[in-house]
């Protein structure tokens, strides 16, 4: 279970929050075309290295953030 | 059977006033408090401890500790204990397993005849065709042989297992001289330590050392004890290293549970587990009276048994050397000691049930019924394996050494290289104090990052650079095989022959010789096989055992018992504040998801029908409510709801339907208007934690300029649902404050109120019986004391109790689909019928280009009601919808029920569009096979489609 | 109003341990007042104690939780600053609370709860959210005395299960388990 650094609580369990998936752009959806919209619902980078990911800390302090995770080695560091 | 205890020794742990009265194989035998369950055999002569698993061979002592190949045993329910460190108790049944009659006449003795036909690949060559007998007798006669003891689940009697979490600042894992001076250097240093080891006692190989070592570890123990920082758990193992040093531990000393597992985030993780002995490969390498070193020297100095009377001893190191001392000082007469430093080397061991001869390399064969080896060691690595690192081949010191490790692992001890006791404890301690302050500063982060935590004062400390001086790598010649074949995987009867063949058929990665061969895939997962298999294989193909690489050491380090895995069950169930009510009452529980909730109180059928005829309540508190204020709250609902919410005025109330970002539906309810900024939201049952999370999404993420905030408050009302023709004048007599004409309070309405003298009670006139209704929600508190009262006071229009399945039939009559039931997860707005509801006009809606592109659509299933023409024909949930003539599937019936009120069978059921029109006879295949004709209905209500019945 | 009983979710249950190991009590009549927006000067994970009792509680971000005796939620709600960024909430019925307290009350909530427990991350006084048995808990370490002491408050429909299952928690260090609160 990796630590996740919540920018409220603090570190924090993993089993605590929830991984939301990586960040993504919401189109326009009263201009987007179906291809842009499902390109948003479906498509992911899925990257063997760093990502942009939101997380809920779900039991803790309730707040969607956004950190930057290494999916290989499971490093993390903070967006900003 | 004659006793091979030795008088008493100066380091032994025994008790010899406490004597432990057991049983082996069914006969009484005894033992000393502080044996383990294979000292005291040993002790009592017992040569014999099990069958090899393929071909029965007899197996005796090896190890003498938790790797002992040989010395898994049943004991009383529990199969597969470890007799080398289990300690012995009162009363304990012990016994063999994996032999079939009995240990002396083991059938599966004849496997050895056979031999040739068992060596590598042997059952995928062999039970492959043909292939109907794989289930009947393939697999039942393959269990009779099978390794491993019984399982009594139906009798067991032992405690439950358990769990706990820790956060000790440094974990030690190993509690010899090094892991022992570790965990006093960080604690010392102001860390919290937590120091885990297998053996019941702490020391590691002091404990059977000499007079100088076992003084080291008296003083060390003593020191360990005082030390208030360090929590010692014995008998115990650190099985796993995951990411971020989450570290997993099993104890095994625990007063209460047979085993509990402690989940353990640990700053920083020091290895040192010390080495293991490794067994040399030759002929009869497995013969009773074969051990290693360790093994001798623990049952001479721990246990005071005698292990033999005429021993060879082949040594490589000190430790064998030390080994001759120990068995001449115990009365064993040496006769020959083989110096592999010299050249020297033993060439095969001959015996059955106990070694009789040693054949030498030079020629001479020597009467002996022990022969004790001590050729080298492998470093049990699998903990640095599970971080990533792998471990570096020294042929010099013939050894794998860790390199390049992360900062927050550490390594002391025999891992890390050679010294003496001195050198180690120096080594250890010095680790600590470098564990400790890597901990301490990261724990100094933590503290300033955490928001509940109490702000560190000052800096944190400066950190430490590793100046600590390298243990050496003492030189030790590389001997992993004689000149003649053995045994690699004493578990898994797996010998160098074997390998060879393997590696001739092309199985020569050392991943592929494992999982063809079996090697090292036994309980000791590698810990005595996996380096000389490697060097087998490095030997085949000619190349440097540096070269070939290991197998990788995954968790668990040791075998884990299930129980302990499971810990303890934790499974959360939701109660109403009248589900008590509900069970005293009679109530049928039924699980809903979390929820616990009335299925009915005897007669679903009557309940249904005194709502149509008079009326019922129901507790229908755990559909979701969601508080909602702030001015922008209109926002967030024209937003999430696929309808319009702007111009609902204050009392009034909207049904709303939501889709996904991908149009399909994934919630519904009501949302009422209390005041102009104040509304409350109800959701599905199962919905609302998910319909909570994605409001607070919107609204944080997606738009924090609205003012909005959100409060879910559905265990706070209990909501009570007054349903049936009589349900305004019953309410009547409770509400007070509260005009409840249908002038006054017209359908879709809500009002708040005081019910049965409760404030600050919900009412709602909405209804899912399709009768006159309305919904109270009442602060859970008070709520047993409203449900009492309109019971009471509705006595003479006879007012009962309904349960959840008679609601099915009531608004399976009134035709309302459930979301989650009568759609799923490819239903998309025009299925469920939403049309009218769905505003496309709008610039911004979860999921809007979807629901554009769906409502262009004309291929989208479509639910309907539907009525059998056989109105006693009841078709089953999920049945199919087919095609007339083919087997083509054009859809499903997704709720059905009798209808107590029409006398008939009723559906709704998803059906392809062609045949949605009112009037078309759809074909139903039952459960049995039938089809039966079934009417596609004009609406989905069954009954009164306008309405009447609950606008009155 | 104020002669209507309060039915708990946990019964009213006071459970001991003979030395006075461990104690588990409920406290779920405890007025609850939830403030969103803008609140009081308590910062996220801290709390304060008010002379007259009343405990605030920095439940999280903008968020506060004020705890008093039963029946103080028309005088809590009175005392507190509103603006019109302010929401109130009245979730005295929505959460049961219990009390864990006693020496071993650290010991027994570290078997069903991942937090650090240390006394330097979770001091006297720190409030926190977290996992404990399964259900998302809203706690307060609240020491009496020099003893620890933690409230622990989850939606009400969970409490009877919650107060079960930490019960069966501490059971290891002496506390005494009626059979109707028996987990299994």
């Amino acid at each position: 279970m990796i630590i996740v650094p919540c920018p409220h609580c603090g570190p924090r369990n993993s089993v605590d929050l929830r991984n939301c998936g990586e960040v993504v752009n919401r189109p326009n959806p009263d201009t987007a075309t179906l291809t842009e919209w499902r390109t948003y619902l479906y498509l992911r980078e899925n990257a063997a290295g760093w990502v942009s990911e939101t997380w809920y800390c779900r039991a803790g302090c309730r707040r969607y953030f956004t950190i930057e995770r290494n999916t290989v080695t499971n490093e993390i560091r903070d967006q900003s | 059977m004659s006793s091979h205890r030795l008088p008493p020794q100066p380091g032994e742990v025994i008790d010899r006033s406490t004597v432990i009265n057991f049983t082996w194989n069914g006969q009484p035998v005894i033992g000393l408090a502080g044996d383990t369950i294979a000292s005291a055999l040993a002790a009592q002569g017992v040569d014999v401890f099990s069958r090899s698993m393929k071909y029965h061979r007899h197996r005796g002592i090896m190890t003498a500790d938790h790797w002992d190949p040989n010395l898994s045993l049943q004991v009383d329910d529990e199969p597969n204990v470890r007799a080398g460190t289990r300690l012995l108790a009162e009363g304990m049944q012990v016994s063999t397993q994996n032999v079939w009659p009995s240990l002396q006449h083991d059938v599966g003795v004849l496997n050895k005849a056979v031999g040739r036909f068992l060596s590598a690949g042997f059952y995928y060559k062999t039970f492959m065709k043909p292939k109907f007998l794989w289930d009947n007798v393939y697999q039942s006669v393959l269990r009779k042989f099978a390794p491993g003891g019984r399982v009594h689940w139906k009798t067991s009697t032992h405690g439950a297992y358990d769990k706990r979490y820790a956060h000790p600042d440094v974990l030690v894992a190993g509690g010899g001289p090094a892991g022992m001076a570790a965990a006093l250097g960080a604690a010392q240093a102001g860390a919290s330590v937590l120091l885990v080891e297998m053996a019941p006692e702490l020391g590691g190989h002091l404990c059977w050392g000499n007079d100088a070592e076992r003084a080291a570890l008296d003083k060390l123990t003593t020191a360990v004890i005082a030390e208030a920082n360090i929590e010692v758990m014995t008998r115990s193992t650190v099985t796993g290293r995951y990411d971020h040093n989450w570290v997993a531990v099993m104890q095994g000393d625990h007063p209460l549970a047979p085993e509990r597992l402690v989940k353990a985030r640990v700053g920083s993780l020091v290895v040192a587990p010390g080495l293991i002995e490794r067994p040399l490969i030759f002929s009869g390498n497995d013969i009773p009276g074969v051990m290693l070193s360790g093994a001798a020297r623990r049952l001479i100095n721990l246990w005071a048994v005698k292990p033999g009377q005429r021993a060879v001893v082949l040594t490589a190191n000190a430790e064998g050397d030390a080994a001759v001392k120990d068995l001449q000082a115990a009365g064993v007469e040496v006769v020959e000691v083989v110096d592999v430093r010299t050249g020297a080397m033993v060439a095969s061991a001959v015996g059955k049930s106990r070694l009789q001869k040693v054949v030498l390399e030079d020629g001479r064969t020597i009467e002996a019924d022990l022969l004790v080896t001590a050729t080298g060691w492998t470093a049990p690595t699998s903990l640095l394996n599970m971080a990533g690192n792998r471990p570096v081949y020294d042929p010099q010191a013939a050894r794998y050494f860790p390199e390049n490790l992360p900062e927050e692992i550490l390594t002391s001890g025999g891992i890390a290289g050679n010294g003496s006791t001195d050198e180690l404890i120096a080594h250890g301690s010095a680790t600590g104090v470098l564990a400790a302050n890597r901990s301490l500063r990261l724990r100094h982060s933590r503290r300033a990052a955490t928001a509940r935590s109490r702000s560190p004062e000052g800096p944190a400390p400066e950190a430490l650079t590793d100046t600590r001086t390298p243990l050496r790598r003492e030189a030790h010649p590389e001997c992993y095989r004689a000149s003649t074949h053995g045994f690699v995987d004493y578990a898994e009867d797996v010998s160098s022959k074997d390998l060879i063949q393997a590696a001739g058929e092309g199985f020569d990665s050392i991943e592929l010789m494992k999982r063809y061969t079996t090697v090292t895939m036994g309980p000791a997962q590698g810990k005595l096989e996996t380096v000389n298999a490697a060097a087998v294989l490095a030997e085949s193909r000619g190349m440097d055992l540096a070269d070939i690489g290991t197998t990788v050491w995954r968790p668990p380090f040791a075998p884990i018992s299930l129980g302990a895995l499971a810990g303890r069950i934790f499974e959360p169930v939701r109660r109403s504040a009248l589900q008590d009510w509900h069970e005293a009452h009679g109530a049928t529980a039924l699980l809903a998801g979390q929820w616990v909730r009335p299925d009915h109180y005897g007669d679903a059928v009557a309940e249904a029908q005194n709502v149509r005829n008079g009326v019922g309540i129901i507790d229908v508190t755990p559909l979701g409510k969601i508080d909602l204020q702030g001015p922008d709250v209109a926002k967030l609902l024209e937003l999430v709801y696929v309808n319009r919410w702007e111009s609902l005025k204050v009392g009034r109330v909207r049904y709303g339907a939501m889709v996904a970002e991908d149009g399909v539906v994934s919630d519904d309810g009501v949302t009422g208007r209390l005041s102009e900024n104040h509304w409350l939201m109800t959701t599905t049952s199962s919905g609302a934690g998910a319909v909570w999370e994605m409001l607070e999404d919107w609204l944080q993420t997606g738009h924090p300029e609205w003012q909005v905030h959100v409060t879910p408050v559905t265990g706070g009302l209990t909501s009570i649902n007054v349903a049936g023709p009589h349900s305004r004048q019953l309410l009547e007599r409770l509400v007070s404050n509260v005009d409840l004409s249908s002038d006054a309070f017209p359908y879709f309405s809500v009002r708040q109120g005081t019910v049965a003298d409760v404030p600050d009670c919900v009412i709602w006139r909405i209804g899912f019986t399709g009768e006159l209704s309305f919904e109270v929600h009442v602060p859970s508190g008070h709520a047993l004391a409203v449900w009492e009262a309109l019971l009471a006071e509705g006595q003479d229009l006879g007012c009962a109790p309904f349960g959840v399945e008679a609601q099915r039939i009531l608004r399976l009559e009134k035709g309302h689909y459930i979301v989650g039931q009568d759609t799923d997860g490819l239903s998309k707005a025009p299925t469920a019928g939403l049309g009218g509801l769905v505003k496309l006009d709008k610039t911004d809606t979860i999921g809007l280009p979807e629901l554009r592109a769906a409502y262009q659509r004309e291929d989208l299933p479509i639910l309907v009601a539907v009525q059998p023409d056989d109105p006693t024909v009841l078709p089953e949930e999920a049945a199919q919808i087919v095609d007339g003539q083919t087997a083509t599937i054009l859809g499903r019936v997704t709720s059905s029920r009798h209808s107590p009120t029409l006398g008939r069978s009723i559906c709704l059921a998803q059906v392809a569009p062609q045949l949605a029109a009112p009037g078309t006879v759809i074909t139903v295949l039952m459960a049995d096979g039938r089809r039966i004709p079934a009417t596609v209905q004009e609406h989905h209500a069954h009954l009164d489609h306008q309405g009447a019945r609950q606008r009155v | 109003m104020s002669d209507l009983l309060f039915q708990s979710p946990l019964n009213k249950a006071e459970l001991t341990s003979p030395g006075g190991n461990i104690g588990l009590t409920d406290e779920s009549a405890t007025t609850k007042i939830l403030v969103r927006g803008q609140g009081p000067a308590v910062a996220y994970g801290q709390s304060k104690l008010l002379p007259n009792g009343t405990l605030i509680c920095g439940s999280r971000p903008d968020e506060w939780t004020f705890l008093a005796g039963p029946g103080k939620s028309a005088e809590v709600q009175a005392g507190i600053d509103q603006s019109e960024a302010t929401t109130i909430v009245d979730i005295t019925h929505g959460r049961a609370m219990m009390r864990l307290f006693g020496p071993a009350a650290t010991q027994a909530l570290a078997k069903v709860c991942s937090i650090d427990l240390a006394d330097d991350l979770t001091p006297d006084g720190a409030v926190f959210s977290a996992s404990v048995a399964k259900v998302t808990c809203d706690l307060v370490r609240s020491d009496s005395q020099g003893i620890q002491a933690y409230l622990i408050s989850c939606e009400r429909s969970f409490g009877a299960y919650l107060i079960s299952a930490v019960a069966d928690a501490a059971q290891e260090f002496g506390l005494g388990v009626p059979a109707e609160l028996s987990l299994h």
